[in-house]
């Protein structure tokens, strides 16, 4: 007959304990053999059961959301898929007719490549790869509209009239009022729809940050390039990857286990951000229940509101007065994600494509196992 | 570093010509004191026609290159 421990006790087992210097109980421990008698082995019911999706914030290019009742190492592989193997489309390469900027041609096409770009998804979705022909392997061949997109960048610094030299001159030094076209941002990189591409892109191909500043120029100064862009993922370079940020935190607890009071509350709630720590009144149902809160009805308590927006900077344990009055931990299997998307995909469904790459990876080992067995 | 190579332009849209073609191609400089551009032919001497600096600058080509933008 298994042994079945009480909710209490699970929930102990899973808080990783933050003491002033230590960190302990930081290892998983819910598999079999590790609790004499009981029965840890893993089991899809019981996981739906005790799977939880929780989101905090869900905008376009910024979600955040939790994740509750799983292993790290699943929780790993998301974060890791998302930051690494997701496609994205992203200059590759660089064709430079006349580039007289002091930026010299390697560094400029570096900075064009690392330009996040944005359109449909449905155009982005359509793209195919592209594979550079070798001598031995002619790759998908020449680019075509299906796996390579074309952007322009044609630009002249130009003095703004005829008497700026002299304004120069004179000793005046803003750019605004000299040269025209000093400033050649990402937004004048123009896209040059080819083929198919017309009717596949709902919305035309662009920089998603319109002002991200490639070059400086001064008048004489002159720009005539395009750029090729195609279809890559994060682990060949960093510019494929679709995220800005994909990482995940523990869920911070804080436990008051004696009423920390008056002064005491108002500078404990400064060990912590705005918003962790409030300050409630003492009820006189409280003062009655509680032999350490007996005649303090009235004051001011220290209330754990909002761990989540916790640090876990854990300053309050450098004080003696709260070293023995608070526990701090974090929750083993909650795992708060933040996913940042570069504008090619919806911050939340980048996830969901992160779950399809896992599943689609789990059969790949699936079907190899099962050539390897038969 | 970034691999690169200097291919020809299949386009082919007004790459500049060799120097020391036909006598009657004139070059296109930039003078080196006063910006001008100025234009020279063989055989002429190197000076600028604006200012009469004897430094001209040689342009850039307007031969494609490609890079890769890694």
């Amino acid at each position: 007959m298994p042994k079945i421990p009480t909710q209490e006790e699970l929930e102990q087992r899973k808080r990783v304990q933050i003491n002033a210097e230590t960190v302990t109980n930081a290892q998983s421990n819910d598999f079999p053999h590790h609790w004499p008698g009981e029965d840890h082995s893993w089991n899809l019911d019981y996981f739906k059961s005790q799977f939880r999706v929780k989101f905090e914030k869900n905008e376009r290019y910024d979600a955040e959301f939790s994740l509750i009742g799983l292993d790290t190492s699943v929780a790993n592989a998301f974060r890791r898929i998302l930051i690494a193997e997701i496609p994205t489309l992203a200059i590759e390469t660089v064709f430079i007719n006349q580039n007289t900027s002091i930026i010299a041609d390697e560094v400029l096409a570096h900075r064009m490549g690392l330009v996040p770009l944005t359109a449909s998804r449905k155009g982005l979705d359509w793209m195919s790869w592209y594979r550079e022909p070798t001598e031995e392997d002619r790759g998908s061949g020449q680019p075509m509209d299906y796996n390579a997109c074309q952007l322009r960048l044609e630009a002249a610094c130009t003095w703004l009239d005829d008497d700026a030299i002299n304004r120069a001159n004179r000793g005046e030094t803003d750019p605004n009022k000299l040269y025209k076209n000093h400033s050649i941002y990402a937004k004048d990189l123009v896209w040059v729809p080819s083929g198919q591409q017309n009717d596949k892109f709902e919305e035309p191909l662009r920089p998603t940050n319109p002002d991200i500043l490639l070059v400086k120029m001064r008048p004489g100064q002159k720009i005539e390039l395009f750029v090729q862009a195609i279809k890559g993922i994060g682990q060949d370079h960093a510019k494929f990857s679709p995220v800005a940020t994909a990482s995940y935190r523990l869920m911070p607890t804080i436990d008051i286990t004696k009423p920390i009071l008056g002064q005491d509350a108002k500078k404990f709630a400064r060990c912590f951000p705005k918003g962790v720590i409030e300050l409630e009144k003492v009820t006189e149902e409280e003062a009655s229940e509680k032999k350490e809160l007996e005649g303090k009805e009235g004051e001011l308590k220290a209330v754990v509101k909002n761990p989540m927006r916790d640090t876990v900077s854990r300053e309050c344990l450098r004080h003696p007065e709260f070293k023995d009055k608070v526990k701090l931990g974090r929750v083993r299997d909650h795992f708060i994600f933040k996913v940042e998307s570069t504008g090619q995909w919806d911050s939340d469904l980048l996830f969901l494509e992160s779950v399809k790459l896992l599943k689609v990876k789990c059969e790949r080992v699936k079907r190899g196992l099962d050539a390897m067995m038969g | 570093m970034s691999s690169q190579n200097y291919s020809y332009n299949p386009s082919g849209q007004q790459a500049s010509a060799p120097v020391t073609a036909e006598s009657g191609r004139s070059v296109e400089y930039t003078c080196g004191d006063c910006d001008a551009s100025v234009q020279l032919k063989r055989g002429e001497p190197i000076r600028c026609r604006n200012c009469g600096h004897r430094v001209l600058y040689k342009q850039r080509t307007n031969r494609m290159v490609q890079f890769e933008a890694r």
